[in-house]
């Protein structure tokens, strides 16, 4: 428990959604989960456009940032999906292949930078769903949440390929229920939870709009009022908030499930105060949920 | 959905197959049984012109142009179910990222996907941070109580871009 993570924050939480990754720094303050900043790193870099383009710059550049991490002597720790995706692929391609690793390490020495193979990738919810961190949350939570009902998006990048990610089962993952669960709510079961969020499918809009609209509708029709739905990855969250506004406006449904990180999440449950959270920050507001926590 | 493709045996390009699999991580190609279970699990089945096994198909009958040229090789949201369910362990996400790459030599490449490293040539980030942008970012972080961003020493992150063979790429779109 005492070990420190080279803290890899990526590129879309720190520029774009500051909020989340404040909340993420409450939840590690307050468990006492221990974070070294990483300086110089780039993009993780993005997996889909940059694997697709060329695999060699992808995986160059992921060793640039895991070259960063073993000269800290740490391991990764990451708070976005796929960032997780780009690096844990990188370190475990490197780590099995010899050949591979040689070649990416005369580009990496033109630039004074080497790579051994050695650094591990987390992903948060691999660690906090460890029983001597679930035991920690536990005794921590100030405001239980077992008034409530989540909806959880474990997202693709997460969970496979799962002979590389190794993160969970692949068909039917439990790590971030069992993080919900501590925190004394309800997780419900779906249908559509292990569908595709649809972000990374970038050519045509209206496939994400068909899986969110989807998605949020059988949530919004369960017997049981979902108060929220989960997801651990910025691209996830951000597409699940702003598609679902738009599939309500052009369906007329009523669509107004709000959706928060994981790591937002926690913090209430620990005690951050709400005004310290930015919860309006996003297009379908939490006001009942908001309300279920103030009053 | 897929038009039927008429060619002479002498049109396809029967090493094509190799030319995919001979990459690494790319040699599960050629155990494809086409028992189609990829493309019943496949998140954009719907949305394009030829599923999953269609195109490993056509890898293997040699259909060269008509896979580097569809739609589909660039429709996939690249969400891994078709390579976790495969009976017989074919990487199918993997080799259509393969296919993406050989397609980008020769110089079909959508802007939704060149434009990410054009942006990580000129920031870093996959997010724009300079300028007026890098001031707004910084005092809204700074506002939080979150830490000063470190930026990467560009030059190193322009320098692998080039040495990977992206730098034309990279830089013709940065002066549009």
């Amino acid at each position: 428990m005492e070990k420190s993570y080279a803290f890899f924050p990526g590129c879309n939480i720190p520029l774009k959604s500051p909020h989340l990754e404040k909340a993420f720094r409450d939840v590690a303050g307050i468990l006492g989960l221990k974070l070294t900043e990483m300086e110089g790193v780039s993009c993780c870099p993005e997996p889909v456009s940059l694997q697709s383009l060329n695999m060699d710059t992808w995986v160059a550049l992921g060793a640039r940032n895991l070259a960063i991490a073993e000269k800290m002597g740490l391991d990764i720790l990451t708070i976005c999906s796929g960032c997780f995706e780009t690096l844990k692929t990188v370190s475990v391609l490197l780590e099995e292949d010899e050949e591979y690793l040689k070649k990416i390490n005369v580009i990496l020495k033109k630039i004074n930078y080497t790579y051994s193979g050695k650094v591990k990738v987390y992903h948060f919810v691999e660690i906090f769903s460890q029983p001597e961190w679930l035991d920690k949350i536990k005794s921590s939570i100030v405001r239980p949440l077992d008034d409530m009902n989540i909806a959880v998006h474990y997202g693709c990048h997460l969970i496979r390929p799962s002979k590389i990610m190794q993160f969970d089962h692949p068909e039917k993952p439990e790590k971030i229920d069992i993080i919900i669960q501590n925190l004394g709510a309800k997780t419900v079961e779906f249908a559509n939870k292990l569908e595709c969020c649809g972000f990374c499918a970038r050519l045509q809009d209206e496939i994400g709009e068909k899986l969110v609209e989807d998605k949020m509708t059988e949530l919004c029709e369960l017997e049981e009022e979902v108060d929220s739905l989960i997801a651990v990855c910025p691209a996830c969250t951000t597409q699940y908030d702003r598609k679902e506004k738009i599939a309500a406006r052009k369906t007329g449904k009523t669509l107004d499930i709000p959706v928060l990180y994981l790591a937002e999440m926690m913090a209430i449950a620990l005690g951050v105060k709400l005004e310290d959270l930015s919860l309006m920050n996003r297009a379908v507001k939490p006001n009942k949920l908001i309300e279920k926590l103030t009053t | 959905m897929t038009e039927m493709v008429k060619k002479n045996a002498s049109d396809l390009d029967t090493k094509f197959r190799y030319e995919i699999s001979e990459k690494v991580g790319a040699k599960s190609l050629l155990k494809c049984i086409q028992c189609g279970v990829c493309s019943s699990g496949c998140t954009v089945t719907e949305y394009v012109d030829m599923q999953p096994h269609r195109v490993v198909a056509s890898c293997l009958l040699g259909l060269r142009d008509e896979v580097l040229s569809s739609q589909a090789i660039w429709t996939c949201s690249l969400c891994h179910r078709c390579t976790e369910r495969c009976p017989k362990n074919v990487d199918y996400s993997f080799i259509l990222a393969l296919l993406r790459n050989m397609a980008v030599k020769e110089g079909t490449v959508p802007k939704e996907y060149s434009s990410t490293v054009v942006t990580i040539y000129n920031n870093g980030f996959v997010v724009p941070y300079t300028g007026g942008l890098k001031d707004n970012i910084d005092r809204r972080r700074n506002k939080m109580g979150l830490p000063q961003i470190v930026p990467p020493d560009l030059e190193e992150i322009r320098f692998i871009i080039e040495e990977t063979g992206l730098g034309e790429l990279a830089k013709n779109k940065e002066d549009k």
